[in-house]
């Protein structure tokens, strides 16, 4: 029986890389700077930029200027359902900018927001975008309202509506965009038209990605003719030169973000930042930052005119129109969508 | 053993068997293992070089790199130690439940990894089962990088036990007995006699084990928290560019994953005399 | 140890007594052994002396590697005691015993060269590098493998194999040593050219041994003394010239080699075989005149004959036909016929034989060996009527119990 004459070799190299498999076992610092105080945030898939190229630095600069202390922000960004599932589970986020209101609810019930989020400035909405139609451009399909979506043939990207917030301010737009064409009521409007009409979009949908922005990604690798999406993530793919055009609806809804303080995570210590925090998100500078980001602002409509690409909304209308959260989930999100649509 | 048995000749003159069978493995794997991985070399670069250098080199990708090869390394090395224990008890020692035993640890494998994430936040997370008992001491493992090694270690459990176990069941029990009359206490035939000749079955589980927790997604994005900067390992890391619509960035980690698999292997294949038992 | 003289002719030189030295080196007293209700060993007792080779020979199944693996401590008995150099090692485990065992499969460690595998003993004993080295070196001269020294165990010959195996034991100066059918897997030729070199090696280190195996031949080349067992217990314990020439039981007889069984009666002053009468002189302890007896002899103490003229130490058996002439080389083997005679049977049984076959006599077959020279010179054929003669016999009682040894 022969041996490998060359036992040194394969030995050399295996030793070679258990060293070197060795010389990585050491657990890795976090980049950047060690900051004296970090604060955690767990945010909606479409808050990144903003939080992270403005609102972040700018927040940091201030405390920075008036205290000396340097405050680092670890963040994690995921569909509004997910990332309350996530906290639900006890992920340590001391903040949570949610995409719909439900999503505070769900943490108020399980005791994670004690305090009176809506005492907070702006009743709690940290910011605003409608809901628009993102098509390919030259609108081939020719697409400019969303009953054009249940044309025969179009391949439609809408978010899931388990895992995103995004998803269920679609649904709300497309329903509510046709009851308001009909009537400014709900109560008189044409209910059937626009089960109708919501059906026959959702059979158009071919792929429901976990949040608003994987399906901007998705979209963006060339699938599907069309997105129903927040408006800020189409000014953003207008800005980095995507080819798309951008449909602003006769009527849509325009979704509100609540952003709350996870009681249950914070320490004493921690309270003084964490709520200068939180006014800082209300403050002019941040709200400013927002409308760049192609939020609109909260607090000051005045600063949603810096914005020259929002589009113009004919009939907008926000979740009141619904009688609220507590009345438009169970009514429309599970009554209608999930009871008539989806399961049919 | 790797080597060329050549094949008979059937007939005579030309077989055109051989070309036909060649050409067709050759042809199945383009669509479903060649053009994949090749897309992702020609996609992370068509941008450009210096784009993709930027993307690999930013502070949030080179940690999420480190941070995947020091998990996955301790992950490996509890369960190498782990697995040499285990089969040396499975193959010595002939117990009740002893089948049951060996069942369970193969388990794992078979359970999908977003349910492992699932189960070890429902038992360590703050609020699971027991991690309730620990949290006001101030133990916290979940969302930190140690959960992300229990999630490893669960989910690649088997794998060097399953490499290691067969070893020591064909391994001659007359090696054993022979370092015995010589004079050696079990703990020196241990170390001397049965360690060497499950070193091939050692390396080639730990490269396994290794492996296989680089790549691991499905439960540690649900243990870790996906904290960038902090908790995110490598696949995670690909996962958040890929939502954000970073593709370049995404795909420049993707391409280091995917070499550094490919280098393992590798060591794996040509190492394979050294590893194999005698 | 009573001296039968059942052989017409003077008993040949023998070699030293069959006793072992009073001060045994080695020795196994009263073991038995279950394996559930069956009984594997039953009372297994034996010495071996300084330097001497004991060879446990037996069939497949008789307990014989049972045995050593008890001495060896690798098993418990069920009774008994392992005694090693007057030290009773029975409770102590296979690692304190200081054993030596060659393993039919040699056992050599893979993963180390032949210096390591018989520097191994003394490594973990926690010898200076120093004395491991000396040892080690001695050890190779005296095996013959210093050149194969950096070698791995696969890259040997079984032989070879086999050497570094005796000289990994010898490194730690073992008590005694055990070799486990050693030669099994090798064939015929090495097997004869092995056991000669080991037989010379364990002379030289005067290391008492015990070696197990099957092979008659082997045992009677290579052992002392050898003890034949039998389905767990051990049928006769003797020199190779012993057992051999004097078998205990039919057992014995028949497994040192071919043997030839009749029925025969002790009679005053003679015996009874057949219609022979042949004078014998028996140990009037053992038999009694009317005795059923049986005799056991050799094909080469068979001498076959024209005439019915007796030449001196030759004793005529019977008149009989040759059945079957084989040509094997170095003799020539001969199968005839002969008149059993009615031997040793009841009154019922003689009085059954002759109401239901009448007419026949009771025949067999035996089995003779003519040596080149005579064969040459006398030459036979098949059919031919001959006259058998003995040149030697031993008497057994029938039922195989210890015999007159």
């Amino acid at each position: 029986m022969r041996k490998c004459t060359s036992r040194g070799n394969p030995f050399l190299a295996t030793a070679a890389l258990i060293t070197a498999l060795l010389a990585a076992s050491c657990l890795p610092t976090p980049p950047g700077e060690s900051g004296d105080i970090t604060i955690t945030l767990y945010g909606f898939s479409i808050m990144k930029e903003s939080l992270e190229k403005a609102i972040f630095p700018g927040f940091t600069a201030k405390w920075k200027q008036d205290h000396g202390q340097t405050v680092q922000f670890q963040s994690s960004f995921a569909g509004s359902e997910t990332v309350t599932n996530q906290i639900l589970r006890g992920a340590p986020a001391e903040i949570a900018i949610l995409s719909i209101e439900r999503d505070v609810q769900r943490l108020q019930k399980d005791g994670f927001v004690t305090a009176d989020w809506h005492s907070l400035p702006g009743n709690g909405i940290v910011n605003k975008t409608p809901f628009v139609i993102i098509v390919r451009q030259g609108n081939p399909k020719g697409i400019h309202d969303f009953s054009d979506l249940a044309k025969p043939g179009i391949r439609l990207i809408h978010p899931d509506p388990i895992s995103s917030g995004g998803a269920q301010w679609s649904i709300l737009a497309i329903y509510g965009s046709e009851l308001m064409k009909s009537a400014t009521k709900p109560e008189d409007a044409d209910k059937p038209k626009a089960l109708q009409t919501l059906r026959a979009i959702w059979k158009n949908v071919i792929s429901t990605p976990g949040s608003a922005r994987e399906a901007r990604t998705t979209f963006e690798l060339g699938n599907g003719d069309a997105l129903i999406t927040y408006e800020l993530e189409a000014l953003l793919m207008k800005e980095a030169k995507a080819p798309i055009e951008v449909v602003v609806p006769q009527s849509t809804i325009f979704s509100e973000h609540p952003a709350v303080v996870i009681d249950k995570n914070i320490s004493a210590a921690k309270r003084p930042v964490i709520d200068a925090f939180m006014q800082y998100l209300w403050s002019d500078e941040a709200q400013q930052a927002f409308v760049k980001f192609h939020f609109y602002s909260s607090t000051n409509d005045a600063f949603n005119q810096a914005n020259k690409d929002f589009g113009h909304i004919e009939m907008p209308f926000t979740i009141e129109y619904f009688h609220g959260w507590d009345k438009a989930y169970p009514e429309v999100i599970e009554g209608i969508f999930r009871d008539q649509v989806q399961r049919k | 053993m790797s080597s060329i048995v050549p094949a008979m000749r059937h007939v005579r003159g030309f077989d055109v068997a051989r070309p036909l069978s060649i050409g067709m493995l050759v042809f199945m794997m383009l669509p479903l293992v060649f053009l994949p991985l090749a897309s992702i070399f020609i996609f992370g670069t068509s941008n450009g070089l210096d784009k993709f250098w930027a993307a690999l080199t930013a502070p949030e990708a080179i940690f999420a790199l480190k941070l995947s090869m020091a998990t996955s390394f301790w992950a490996t090395v509890f369960n190498v130690i782990f697995g040499l224990f285990a089969a040396y008890v499975l193959s010595r020692y002939n117990f009740w439940g002893r089948n049951a035993l060996i069942v369970t640890i193969s388990l794992p494998t078979a359970i999908p990894t977003a349910v492992a994430g699932f189960a070890l936040l429902l038992l360590w997370g703050p609020y699971g089962t027991l991690g309730r008992l620990l949290a006001p001491h101030g133990f916290q493992i979940m969302f930190t990088a140690w959960a992300i090694i229990l999630a490893n270690i669960f989910v690649t459990f088997p794998l060097a036990f399953g490499v290691i176990k067969p070893v020591f069941d064909t391994m001659s029990h007359s090696l054993e007995e022979a370092s015995a009359t010589i004079g050696a206490t079990r703990w020196q035939t241990f170390w001397h006699v049965t360690l060497p000749s499950l070193r091939g079955a050692i390396v080639s589980g730990a490269l396994l084990t290794f492996a296989r927790a680089v790549g691991e997604f499905g439960s540690t994005i649900l243990v870790s928290g996906n904290l960038a900067g902090r908790t995110q390992t490598a696949p995670l890391y690909i996962f958040a560019k890929f939502n954000e619509g970073q593709i370049e960035a995404a795909n420049a980690i993707a391409i280091v994953l995917a070499l550094f698999s490919f280098l393992i292997f590798s060591v794996l294949f040509f190492a394979r005399d050294w590893l194999d038992v005698d | 140890m009573a001296k039968a003289k059942e052989t017409l002719i003077p008993r040949m030189e023998e070699p030293v007594s069959s006793a072992p030295p009073s001060t045994a080196a080695a020795s196994v007293v009263g073991i038995s052994k279950r394996f559930g209700k069956a009984s594997v060993l039953e009372n297994i007792s034996f010495d071996v002396g300084e330097g001497e080779v004991l060879v446990l020979l037996g069939a497949s199944g008789s307990g014989k590697t049972t045995i050593l693996r008890i001495i060896a401590g690798l098993e418990m008995p069920y009774t008994g005691k392992v005694i090693l150099h007057g030290k009773d090692v029975t409770e102590l485990p296979a690692r304190e015993r200081g054993v030596g065992v060659i393993f039919q499969s040699y056992a050599l460690f893979p993963k180390m060269t032949v210096e390591k595998n018989i520097g191994y003993g003394l490594r973990i004993r926690k010898r200076k590098r120093k004395e491991i080295k000396e040892t080690v070196n001695e050890l190779l001269s005296l095996v013959q493998l210093e050149e194969h020294r950096k070698k791995y165990p696969s890259q040997l010959s079984g032989g070879q194999q086999q050497r570094v195996a005796i000289a990994r034991t010898l490194a730690y100066k073992p008590e005694v040593l055990l070799f486990d059918e050693p030669f099994g897997a090798l064939d015929t030729q090495t097997r004869v050219h092995l056991r000669r070199e080991i037989r010379t090696l364990l002379k030289k280190v005067n290391v008492p041994s015990i070696f197990i195996t099957h092979d008659q031949e082997e045992a009677l080349e290579l052992g002392d003394r050898v003890a034949v067992l039998n389905v767990g217990h051990i049928e006769q314990i003797g020199t190779p010239f012993e057992i051999y020439n004097h078998p205990a039981t039919e057992y014995v007889a028949t497994f040192l080699g071919a043997a030839n069984v009749l029925d025969a009666v002790v009679r005053q002053d003679f015996i009874e075989v057949g219609s022979a009468k042949i004078p014998l002189t028996v140990d009037k302890e053992k038999f009694k005149p009317g005795d059923c007896v049986k005799i056991v002899f050799r094909p080469e103490d068979v001498s076959l004959q024209r005439g019915d003229l007796m030449r001196s130490g030759h004793a005529r058996l019977a008149s009989a036909i040759i059945e079957e002439i084989a040509f094997v080389g170095a003799y020539e083997r001969v199968r005839l016929q002969i008149e059993a005679g009615d031997g040793c049977k009841t009154d019922e049984t003689r009085f059954l034989l002759t109401t239901e076959t009448p007419d026949r006599k009771p025949s067999k077959s035996i089995i003779a060996t003519r040596p080149k020279p005579e064969a040459s010179a006398t030459r036979l054929h098949v059919g031919e009527r001959v006259v058998v003669a003995l040149t030697s016999f031993t008497v057994l009682p029938p039922q195989g119990s210890k015999g007159a040894n």
